[in-house]
């Protein structure tokens, strides 16, 4: 059944090509000293550069490249502009009304987030006794304050976390690590009022467990808290379900939890360097096929948590090696006659590896991972993915419908690579049944799968066509799947405008473990086809 | 870029239908930019037209020039022209009009409407910005086209409708004499709203024809 309606992937020729070996750390964030010290300490030259005027406090062995001129630092300095590809980043940096051009080969941004307190969320308003997380910390920060907690009785503390909304483990590691610097001192307790007790993050259940070893009391009330405050005052109520009674406490302060916001400056960096933010705007976007250092573009990294410093200097290494870099020839190459400049590909690239030069729109072989977005939206057919190639493409898929010829119904699958290719290679080796006129065309991405592809298999005589792509947020070119649905359903459309049945194409989501799932889908579009 | 949009399929499919060898012609310049006519919408459009007539009854075959605006790309055509019984091109009405003028004998049909001069916001998405009017005022709307975005086309100044920045006709329709006002308003030059564009001359009634400067020669000597 696989064999075939497959393509059989060319050879791709490799060439070596010499690739820039500085890196850029951009931005402030706490975690960016750190990458440009680890990364240094690889053997890279790193320029810092951050809109700040002074650096945190930096550590000895940060000290020590710069000094050795490993690092450069440039504080004032901005972002202005930004270009190239992996391995060949072009950065302009704006130091005052200084100009200056410097070239790159990987870039690390290091976002700063700041924070903002919800007391909103529970009708409070911010005093000397109602203090925002990040009073807290500065509180604890400062020797002269922390000795102040100890006078007297001491002091009681009541953390809100995540009562009014979901927030996430940050937002409960920063209570706890509170919690348990308070605990240290004499006389300080502490209650937390939470929703529910984030811990899915490095350490933070230990932590949890910790701080109620040490005597923290939590609440999980079902509703918002009651708090009625003054200035020299501040009592939270909430009832028990059990006893059906208010619990009263009047602590010496409350402590409102904190929504990290991405704010403009990230966004800026995030527009400037080509790479997707996620859902809540920080980078980099979330794709489980990528490291979480990594963004959408090859080359470009983030490091935010402590951790990320560590992996960001494996991962630029892992690229920058010793200079030279071993690339495919064709991964996706512009027929430049025929190339009109639209932008079309370079706006829809999910790996910003596309650009204009000289006329024409050029593919980096570097940058590329060849999911086939671009060719599939190129108006004027001018761009070919070197193992998936339109001619391949098509002779395939003519084979595949001749070859199916004599069965009823006649069925094309185009299959990603990456899923419901492997799906359907399972079910064959599980043995399970499938329609006899069943045909798959193996392609890059469901992304690679254009009007064009779908509607030669039509004219060819399938009596179904499906495209069969990952799930939503699963895609490995980020967007691949959700063009390819787009796409299905215009087709779908066009073939109702014609007065035929929109049905013949489908568009399915399937993991590369879903081969009974894959099997069922099959049969039932048969089974549909038939009637 | 002059922006067009493919015609329904119904249209396109009722023009054809008659005829035997058809050459679907797509125009490799606005038109593939704004992705109405370019060589994948021909490829496509060829696909729905075999699916509709069947492999048999029409044959069709697919060509895209560089541009059809100019009587060079469109000669290529001259050896194939002859195996076909009728053209359906996907260029803008222009193109299409100066494909018909090269082939007088030979049925042209319109694939897609020439819809407008616009600009290109993102992928197949494009807004109206010129109505080719033939007297740019521009310079002293602070570069927004009241011809093309007040629904009267006014020259001077908004008319009563204008509504809190929107247009009476409306709401999502922004007034164009408002975003004047705030452009030049925000640039200092407020003055120049005062000044007088006199009425258009609207010559468009008969086909324009423009001779750039220093081609007016050369243009005498070919006729």
């Amino acid at each position: 059944m696989i064999s075939e309606g497959k393509i059989a992937e060319k050879s791709m020729d490799m060439i070596e090509i010499n690739i820039n070996k500085d890196v850029l750390v951009v931005g402030a964030g706490f975690a960016g000293l750190d990458s440009a010290a680890k990364i240094a300490a690889q053997g890279y030259k790193v320029v810092f550069a951050c809109k700040d005027a002074e650096l945190p406090d930096s550590g000895d062995e940060f000290k020590k490249f710069v000094e050795s001129g490993m690092v450069e630092i440039m504080t004032n300095t901005s972002l202005d502009d930004f270009s190239g590809v992996t391995g060949d980043f072009r950065a302009t940096l704006a130091k005052g009304n200084e100009r200056i051009k410097k070239n790159f080969g990987a870039v690390v941004a290091a976002p700063k987030y700041s924070f903002e307190p919800l007391n909103a969320d529970y009708g409070v308003s911010l005093n000397g006794k109602v203090i925002s997380q990040t009073r807290m910390e500065e509180i604890l920060a400062d020797p002269e304050e922390k000795e102040k907690l100890k006078a007297g009785d001491g002091a009681v503390f009541a953390f809100f976390n995540g009562l009014a909304r979901e927030l996430d483990p940050c937002s409960t590691e920063r209570a706890l690590r509170s919690i348990l610097a308070l605990q240290d001192i004499e006389n300080c307790t502490a209650y937390m009022y939470a929703g529910n007790v984030k811990v899915a993050s490095r350490g933070v259940e230990r932590l949890f467990t910790e701080a109620r070893n040490k005597g923290l009391v939590c609440f999980k009330p079902q509703e918002i808290p009651v708090v009625e405050q003054n200035d020299d005052y501040v009592k939270i109520i909430i009832q028990d379900p059990v006893i059906r009674k208010d619990i009263e406490l009047d602590p010496d302060y409350l402590v409102i939890d904190e929504l990290m916001n991405p704010g403009q400056e990230n966004i800026e960096t995030a527009v400037n360097l080509r790479i997707d933010a996620d859902l809540d705007g920080f980078l980099p976007s979330n794709n489980v096929h990528r490291f979480p250092v990594n963004s959408n573009r090859d080359g470009i990294f983030v490091a935010y948590s402590p951790n990320d410093a560590a992996n960001v200097a494996l991962r630029v290494k892992e690229l920058l090696g010793d200079g030279i870099k071993k690339v495919p020839m064709d991964r996706g190459v512009v027929d430049e006659k025929r190339c009109t400049i639209c932008l079309t590909c370079y706006r829809c690239c999910p790996h910003g590896a596309i650009f204009w030069d000289n006329g024409a729109a050029v593919i980096s072989t570097v940058a590329c991972q060849g999911c086939g977005i671009c060719a599939s939206e190129c108006p004027m057919d001018a761009i070919q993915i070197g193992t998936f190639s339109d001619d391949d493409l098509n002779e395939n898929i003519d084979k595949a419908v001749v070859s199916a010829e004599n069965d009823s119904p006649k069925i094309l699958a185009f299959c990603c690579k990456n899923s419901a290719f492997e799906a359907a290679g399972a079910a064959e080796k599980f043995g399970i049944a499938m329609p006899a006129g069943f045909k798959m065309i193996k392609v890059p991405c469901a992304g690679k799968v254009d009007v064009e592809l779908v509607m030669r298999a039509l004219v060819d005589g399938a009596d179904g066509v499906m495209v069969a792509a990952c799930h939503e947020g699963n895609c490995k070119a980020e967007k691949g799947n959700i063009y390819a649905k787009w796409r299905v359903n215009e087709i779908s459309r066009r073939l109702e405008a014609m007065g035929m049945d929109k049905n013949k194409v489908i568009f399915t989501n399937i993991a590369s473990n879903m081969a009974h799932e894959f099997a069922d889908k099959v049969n039932d579009f048969a089974l549909k086809l038939k009637s | 870029m002059i922006v067009a949009e493919r015609k329904p399929f119904d249209e396109i499919k009722g023009m054809v239908a008659g005829y035997k060898k058809v050459l679907t012609i797509g125009c490799g310049t606005c038109v593939a930019v704004c992705l109405a006519g370019g060589s994948k919408e021909v490829e496509t459009l060829n696909a729905e037209l075999k699916l509709n007539f069947g492999r048999d009854k029409i044959e069709f075959g697919s060509k895209t020039l560089e541009r059809q605006c100019d009587m060079e790309f469109l000669e290529e055509l001259d050896e194939i022209a002859g195996d076909y019984d009728a053209f359906v091109s996907m260029a803008c009405g222009a193109g299409i009009q100066f494909l018909a003028e090269r082939f007088p004998d030979k049925p042209v049909f319109p694939a897609v409407d020439t819809s407008f001069i616009g600009v290109n916001l993102d992928v197949g998405w494009y807004e109206e910005k010129c109505r080719a009017c033939g007297s740019c005022v521009l310079g002293l709307t602070g570069g927004i086209c009241p011809v093309t975005m007040c629904a009267k086309s006014l020259f001077n100044g908004p008319c009563g409708g204008t509504n809190n920045g929107s247009c009476e006709i409306n709401k999502d329709q922004p007034c164009a004499w408002f975003k004047i006002y705030e452009r030049l308003a925000a640039q200092g030059r407020l003055d120049q709203i005062k000044e007088i564009s006199p009425p258009n001359d609207w010559r468009n009634q008969i086909p324009r024809k423009i001779i750039q400067p220093g081609y007016e020669e050369r243009v005498k000597a070919l006729g």
